[in-house]
């Protein structure tokens, strides 16, 4: 019960509009951090309420693979019960804010077993959050894997 | 020169297309899908000048292997032709408007010739627009190979 409370509060934390300045802008980019991370908690938990939060409806995501899905498939992706991710760690993560979106990049780990066979993914990612009122919400994320 | 100047043209009649127009209209749907084909062109030809100002300054972009480019990085690898590209082809192209942000996802084929071996590259890509100062500009993309 506690996750997506937690990011029913991550999503609440008041904005401060207007003219944007270091601060604000500093604010905003450790905000997109928080939800970036609280992503990377909903997966590992396979939190689909969290996960309804943090992304837009309109949401379009693009796999490691290529594959593209919406968000009713990525959800639907995260549940299944052939994957057990065990650690999955966002770093390097960096983030621009515009007026009203924000561009998140990052390197992501992921490590479990699939399907009983165990797996290790590194990709590196772009997010794309968009103003939804007082938070902000997922529009699309890329994936690909990092070659060595 | 000719061709830097017919991309150049192409690129200043997308951005004369955005000037004075709402965002959020259909308008701004065919500006997008204009630029997405004048960077085509650009990245073709080897048009470093017209490939600048399609490019936000603070563009992040993710290449096919997961390196991650600043606009910089980008345009000295365009422009040092290290990765020969005889075509490059983005189709099934789809628009998704958030006010002043757009999101395309498409699918490009990309044809040429890298250490004497000719190559056929097929991937997804996730670019993102923010609509500013009059003007689109993308600020983000990403390249990932489809594996399936």
């Amino acid at each position: 019960m506690w996750k997506p409370f937690y990011v029913f509060l991550v999503l609440l934390t008041p904005l401060r509009l207007g003219a944007q300045n270091k601060v604000q802008l500093d604010a905003e980019q450790a905000r997109i951090l928080s939800l970036e991370n609280a992503w990377d908690r909903a997966v590992k938990q396979k939190d689909a309420a969290a996960l309804q939060m943090l992304l837009a409806p309109e949401l379009v995501y693009v796999d490691y693979d290529g594959k593209l899905m919406d968000k009713a498939e990525y959800l639907s992706s995260v549940q299944s019960r052939a994957l057990h991710p065990e650690r999955i760690v966002s770093e390097s993560m960096n983030v621009h804010v515009y007026a009203a979106a924000a561009v998140a990049t990052g390197v992501y780990r992921e490590s479990g077993e699939r399907n009983g066979k165990p797996y290790m993914l590194r990709e590196r990612f772009t997010d794309t959050w968009v103003r939804r009122g007082a938070s902000w919400m997922c529009v699309s994320s890329n994936s690909t894997l990092i070659n060595q | 020169m000719k061709t830097t100047g017919f991309v150049m043209l192409l690129v200043c009649s997308a951005l004369l297309l955005a000037i004075g127009q709402n965002s959020g209209d259909s308008g701004a749907r065919s500006t997008l899908l204009a630029l997405e084909h004048a960077w085509d062109q650009a990245l073709e030809r080897r048009d470093v000048k017209a490939l600048a100002a399609i490019f936000d300054n603070s563009l992040v972009y993710v290449d096919f292997d997961g390196k991650l480019l600043t606009k910089a990085d980008y345009l000295a690898r365009v422009k040092s032709n290290t990765i020969p590209m005889d075509q490059i082809v983005a189709e099934q192209m789809s628009v998704q408007m958030f006010g002043d942000t757009a999101i395309v996802v498409g699918t490009y084929r990309v044809k040429g010739v890298e250490n004497g071996k000719p190559y056929l590259r097929r991937g997804r890509f996730t670019d993102t627009w923010i609509f500013t100062a009059g003007h689109w500009m993308c600020v983000a993309s990403e390249a990932t190979p489809i594996l399936h």
